[in-house]
């Protein structure tokens, strides 16, 4: 194998439970987003743009769908002869088998993998956000400072920063300290959970880090905190783009919605920074006949016969006639009949929703039997990938429903 | 068995005069149905039907063509055996005219076909637009022990115009081939053969051999009839689902505007039998509909930016309709635009065409205008 100045690794292990029924069968990077896209393929698209060919994806909950997403890597250029894209689940050996631990551990576990590559440095990414990203950017400001590690920040509202990993630096963006879900926070730069590591230092610290019983084996609780300690250079990259966690419901519904603002948040429309997936292979849209199509997003084997407002539609969705969608996102291969009406919901894919029936209903007959407030903090439905929903049935607001209802 | 069969196609035809359409690119590069190019239909068919080597002959204006086949690769044909092979003509210093007669194409691609595996060939034009299964076109084949198997359609009040483009079959009882009738002046029969058909791929390079050395240029005449009057069995195949022929600016405008209808969509597109039809992936973005959008009965690739409104129309990928624009009856191909306050009806708009403000752009809805690559009007 041939040397490489950058490897990238992709945690994508993460069960993303805050994403209710989406995520039971799925692992979180694979949750279609933004109408043709999945979460993972940001991350996997800034790489290569970014010029990183090289990218180990660890997986772990629910790797299946996501790893037949990812496949050879080719919608995202990464089939390559040298280099490439490699799914890395956990393994056994003839010692022991164990499954990641967490963050830190599972780029211990894959150690071999990266010096295969024999890289200077390595980056490391979340699977969980979008955003578009030049790493090399990173990098090279990681190289011209001479850094051990380079922590991409973001200015967050002051307001949200105890939500998030947040870095004090000194005024050359120095880190100077690290605070994890800080009360009264010192700085609104907040950590994006993007990572430039020179590859020798994190070698030598995921090694002492696993050798350590009272360690959870997280980089931002362990091995962060472990390099500060013994004064190491780390250094702050502020990066000022568009950037969402989005690992709630309201946060994908936001996101989505985002982009058919007039200034959208991510803006996907960008010759020079295209984000890659995989293609459905589908025909193109067909708007029918007394349909009514305003301020949404389609794609790809769409047929729309109904009304459709303020709404994000995936590949092969059908809105029958007398259907009204509003607010709402509708995930791949669902059916809306026709009458029915889908107000501020998030529907699975494949999910039929019946004739004349209501989802995000307000009326007082409406079933509540799936009323989740833990999931949905707010007034948004869930109808779960799969679920039928019979004619004529009311979803309560606020609902999540992960079986059929008839 | 599958794997057991050559595809040959021609990207150009002879019979086919698309004007402005074709002045810049072959014709299996015309862009068709939103996303596609002409070609994406035949070659998803033969990928479809199991076929794993394919060559494609290229005898003129080859760039587009190579440029959106590329390695293949959206076909699964980018193989380390076998796979897609492009065709370019054998340079004999002779004029084009001759290079693109079927005899002589087939007879610059003898070391191809020699080089072959496969025992059995498919040879097919590109411009029948159809979802067809040729695997069952070979089990037939086999099944008949035949020579050659001809696909045909059922065809019936053709103009006098229309029949001399025809070759019409003579059939008997068991749809043995008796007769053709080569661009006839009469429908003397309602059997019209679609330029497709199976044969071993040794039989066909000694009847093109043969064909060549005497001074013989057509495969209908010199190849299949001289079959029939050979009396070696040559079989006939009906084909009954939907097909166009793209052969004219009409016919082109018409098969586009078929594609305004769900059940020729559903059978095409290979939507319930899971026979899709693949193209170059370009990875644009979904379409965005304005909150001015007012669309209906249209059929609209991604990428696509809609302030406007838009009837009866074809948008293929990247099209912007400004506001207050009317786009009715239309096919605007790949980055068309159309400014603020247009009126354009029964137009065709090759790719990237700019309409300025407040033009009005009216064809005849039987005769369209044609608007040239990247015009500004």
């Amino acid at each position: 194998m041939r040397s490489k100045e950058c490897v990238a690794m992709i945690l994508a292990g993460g069960q993303g439970s805050r994403l209710g029924i989406l995520t039971q069968n799925v692992a979180k990077p694979a949750v279609p987003f933004g109408g043709k896209y999945r979460i993972i393929d940001f991350p996997l698209s800034n790489c290569a743009h970014s010029g990183i060919d090289t990218v180990g994806v660890l997986t772990q909950y629910q790797p299946l769908e996501l790893n037949t997403y990812i496949a050879n890597g080719q919608p995202w250029d990464l089939d390559r002869t040298n280099g490439g894209v490699f799914v890395l689940p956990p393994y056994t050996s003839a010692e022991k088998g164990e499954w990641y631990k967490g963050t830190a551990n599972a780029i211990y576990q894959n150690l071999g993998f990266i010096r295969g590559f024999n890289p200077k440095y390595v980056v490391i990414l979340s699977g969980d956000h979008i955003y578009k990203m030049d790493y090399n950017k990173m990098l090279s400001a990681h190289k011209k400072a001479k850094a051990d590690a380079t922590i991409a920040v973001i200015e967050v509202p002051w307001d949200e920063a105890p939500r998030f990993g947040i870095m004090n630096t000194d005024e050359n963006m120095q880190i100077v300290e690290f605070e994890e879900k800080p009360a009264e926070p010192k700085s609104n730069l907040a950590s994006m959970g993007v990572y430039c590591f020179s590859w020798d230092v994190l070698e030598k610290y995921l090694t002492a880090d696993e050798a350590n019983p009272e360690s959870e084996n997280d980089f931002g609780k362990n091995i962060i905190p472990a390099m500060l300690g013994d004064g190491l250079k780390l250094m702050a990259h502020r990066f000022d783009g568009y950037w969402k966690d989005v690992g709630t419901i309201q946060s994908l519904w936001e996101a989505n919605m985002e982009l058919l603002d007039d200034q959208p948040g991510c803006d996907l429309d960008d010759e020079n920074w295209k984000i890659f997936s995989r293609n459905p292979v589908k025909p193109p849209q067909y708007i029918g006949e007394g349909a009514i199509i305003k301020n949404s997003y389609t794609t790809e084997g769409c047929e729309v016969y109904g009304k459709v407002e303020h709404s994000i539609l995936f590949e092969g969705v059908t809105v029958e006639s007398g259907a009204n969608v509003k607010d709402s996102i509708i995930l791949p291969g669902a059916v809306i009949k026709s009458g029915a009406e889908v107000t501020k919901a998030v529907i699975g894919s494949d999910a039929v929703i019946g004739a004349d029936a209501v989802i995000g209903s307000t009326a007082d007959g409406a079933n509540n039997d799936f009323n989740n407030t833990k999931i949905l903090s707010d007034d948004i439905t869930l109808i779960g990938p799969g679920v039928n929903i019979g004619d004529k049935k009311e979803i309560a607001v606020c609902s999540m429903v992960t079986a059929d209802i008839c | 068995m599958k794997n057991d069969m050559l595809g040959v196609i021609f990207s150009e035809n002879p019979e086919a005069s698309m004007g402005e359409l074709t002045s810049l690119r072959a014709l299996a590069a015309v862009p068709v149905g939103g996303r596609y190019r002409i070609i994406d239909f035949m070659l998803s068919n033969m990928v479809n039907s199991g076929i794993i080597k394919i060559g494609i002959t290229t005898p003129v204006n080859y760039q587009s063509l190579t440029d959106h086949l590329g390695t293949g690769k959206a076909w699964d044909m980018d193989r380390k055996d076998d796979g897609l092979y492009i065709l370019p003509p054998k340079d004999t210093g002779e004029s084009n005219v001759e290079a693109v007669a079927g005899i002589e194409i087939l007879s610059g691609i003898t070391p191809f076909l020699a080089k072959s595996k496969q025992e059995y060939i498919l040879v097919s034009d590109c411009n029948t637009i159809c979802n067809i299964d040729f695997d069952e076109i070979l089990e037939k084949h086999l099944e008949n022990d035949a020579d050659f198997t001809l696909v045909y359609t059922k065809v019936s009040n053709l103009t006098s115009k229309d029949v001399r483009k025809h070759i019409l079959l003579d059939l008997d009882e068991d749809n043995n081939v008796t007769d053709m009738h080569i661009y006839p002046r009469k429908q003397v029969t309602d059997n019209s053969y679609m330029h497709m058909f199976i044969t071993k791929r040794e039989l066909l390079m000694d009847m093109v051999e043969y064909a060549s050395t005497h001074g013989k240029h057509q495969i209908s005449k010199d190849v299949l009839l001289k079959a029939v009057n050979d009396n070696m069995k040559v079989c006939a195949c009906e084909f009954s689902g939907y097909r166009r022929k793209i052969d004219s600016i009409q016919s082109y405008y018409g098969f586009n505007l078929d594609l305004l209808k769900k059940d020729v969509r559903d059978e095409l597109f290979g939507l319930e039998t899971d026979r899709p039809i693949f193209t170059k992936i370009k990875d644009t973005i979904p379409t965005k509909y304005a909150k001015t959008a007012e669309v209906e009965n249209s059929f609209i690739a991604d990428g696509c930016k809609i302030e406007g409104t838009v009837r009866n129309s074809i948008l293929f990928r990247g099209v912007h309709v400004a506001k207050g624009a009317t786009v009715e009856n239309c096919i605007l191909m790949q980055n068309s635009e159309i400014m603020e306050n247009c009126l354009v009806e029964n137009v065709i708009f090759d790719k990237g065409v700019i309409l300025r403000s407040g033009k009005k752009l009216v064809g005849q809805d039987t005769y369209p205008m044609v608007i040239g690559k990247e015009i500004v009007v």
